[in-house]
């Protein structure tokens, strides 16, 4: 158990901060349910999965949300209204160590209208009014590759490519993977160990191949990265709000996940692309709060700031 | 073969052919993808520090290996030297090895180390020691400010900050990994 006070008032004066300035914005703030029937099929992503009970029906499973975003994003194509929520989220499986804790605080918000880009001049107010007023060096990732992998990823854009590239590198051998699997290995190798700590780095445009729910821009996806002190803390994407296309990526995504063996796959919802019908265009962050207040309290372990850390719990 | 995301700090590897000790392993997934093991793996016979990175799914070579007794000797500046205290073999480890542990290790205590292939990998060090204080200065008179601090060395030679109560030739319980006092111990 962490009985620090200081650390305590100051996630406080954090979320008050975060409140204050997304109300002053006339953003609304969500609660949305942290058990949900259905999840987002994010192939890469365990759950945490438990049952509905009741003696005189048949038990239904419910999952522990890795993110709000598939109740966040219904409301926002329902009501054009751009939202900010303050959540637990919780991610199974491996998720230990001195940046992750299973169960962790998530701030989500969506400003209708803007896109990723202009979501970072507003993830630069926000990080001002926290406490965090060093500049913010903004680079796409694949400038990134060039200064510090000493290539263009764009222009290894098959498999084989990118695979000779790992081994020129001096990676591997390992076995058959996807483009995304070799390509995290050189960024998780050469680039994001190198990224500035001194102040926080937004890598843009992410690889294609990458699958996920933001628009392409030709090689390109619309998102962001934001590492501070080295360390991930925020995602964005200008959202994908064409219907057919979440639809796509739902089914490739589903695809995916249904060959998992090992643990369980969670049940995904055929309907969820439908009900983000008319959203307007908006662009979302995810950032993990109790990464921020580590950066805000210069802190390296994650454990330092949460009252009762989970790997306590698990000896 | 093991997975990568089955190695543990303190599991023993064979890395490109030479051995290494995981002393670190934090797991991460780069922009919500799939899990990669970060490992920071040490040579015990260079001291050499690895930093590694592996996909969860990726094959990792364990190496067997087994744990005897050594008594700790002396060290020469250089290298520790340990001796097995059933075939009574010497055994040298570079003192680079293992920072810092001369500190903490008491010469002719016997500790538990990981062996592999006649080589010291790793030695196991309790987390909490008790240690006789061996140089302290004296407390100032009429200084009873709670939570006053004053220096003392250790028979090891280890220096850290104490209660001011604590006299030379005391005994003192040591939190081993942070080099933190921890107690006063009677007797």
């Amino acid at each position: 158990m962490n009985t620090d006070i200081e650390t305590i008032k100051a996630r406080s004066a954090m979320y008050r901060a975060i409140r204050d300035f997304f109300d002053n914005r006339g953003y609304l703030e969500l609660e949305t349910p942290s058990l949900s029937s259905t999840l987002i099929p994010e192939p890469t992503i365990e759950c945490f999965e438990t049952a509905f009970i009741n003696p005189y029906r048949a038990q239904k499973s419910f999952y522990l949300i890795p993110s709000p975003e598939l109740f966040m994003k219904p409301f926002i194509a329902a009501t054009g209204r751009s939202v900010y929520q303050i959540c637990k989220c919780f991610r199974n499986s491996e998720q230990l160590g001195f940046e992750h804790n299973p169960e962790f605080t998530m701030l989500e918000y969506y400003t209708v209208g803007y896109d990723e880009k202009d979501s970072i001049g507003l993830t630069k107010d926000l990080l001002s009014a926290v406490g965090i007023k060093q500049e913010i060096e903004t680079m796409t990732m694949d400038q990134a590759f060039q200064d510090l992998a000493g290539f263009s990823f764009l222009e290894c854009q098959k498999p084989s490519q990118i695979r000779r590239k790992a081994y020129e590198k001096g990676l591997g051998p390992f076995g058959p993977e996807s483009w995304e699997d070799t390509f995290n290995r050189i960024f998780l190798t050469f680039v994001e160990p190198c990224l500035s700590k001194d102040h926080p780095v937004i890598l843009t445009d992410y690889p294609r191949q990458i699958e996920c729910l933001a628009k392409n821009d030709g090689l390109v996806k619309r998102r962001w990265e934001m590492y501070i002190g080295g360390i991930e803390v925020a995602n964005c994407y200008d959202e994908l709000t064409d219907v057919e296309q979440i639809r796509d990526v739902y089914e490739r995504e589903t695809a995916i996940l249904s060959q998992r063996l090992d643990t369980p796959i969670p049940d995904t919802d055929p309907d969820f692309a439908t009900k983000l019908q008319g959203m307007k265009p908006c662009s979302g962050v995810a950032m993990g709060l109790d990464r921020l207040l580590m950066a805000i309290l210069d802190k390296k372990d994650i454990k330092d700031l949460i009252l009762f850390p989970f790997s306590d719990m698990l000896t | 073969m093991i997975k990568a995301g089955q190695i543990d700090k303190g599991m023993a590897l064979l890395i490109k052919g030479a051995p290494f000790v995981c002393i670190d392993r934090e797991f991460v997934n780069p922009g919500k993808g799939s899990a990669f093991v970060r490992l920071k793996l040490k040579s015990p016979t260079t001291g050499q520090v690895l930093q590694e990175t592996m996909k969860s799914q990726d094959n990792a070579e364990e190496i067997t290996v087994e744990d005897l007794d050594f008594q700790y000797t002396f060290n020469d500046g250089e290298n520790f030297h340990f001796m097995n205290t059933e075939s009574f073999e010497e055994n040298e480890v570079p003192m680079t090895s293992f920072p810092d542990y001369q500190l903490i290790m008491k010469e002719g205590e016997t500790f538990r180390c990981t062996v592999w292939e006649g080589k010291i990998l790793d030695v196991q060090v309790p987390s909490k020691v008790v240690y006789t204080v061996t140089e302290a200065e004296d407390a100032i008179k009429g200084d009873t400010v709670t939570g006053a601090t004053k220096f003392v060395t250790l028979e090891t030679g280890l220096k850290l900050r104490v209660p001011i109560f604590i006299k030379q030739g005391e005994k003192i319980r040591v939190n081993t990994e942070t080099k933190e006092y921890l107690e006063r111990v009677n007797g």
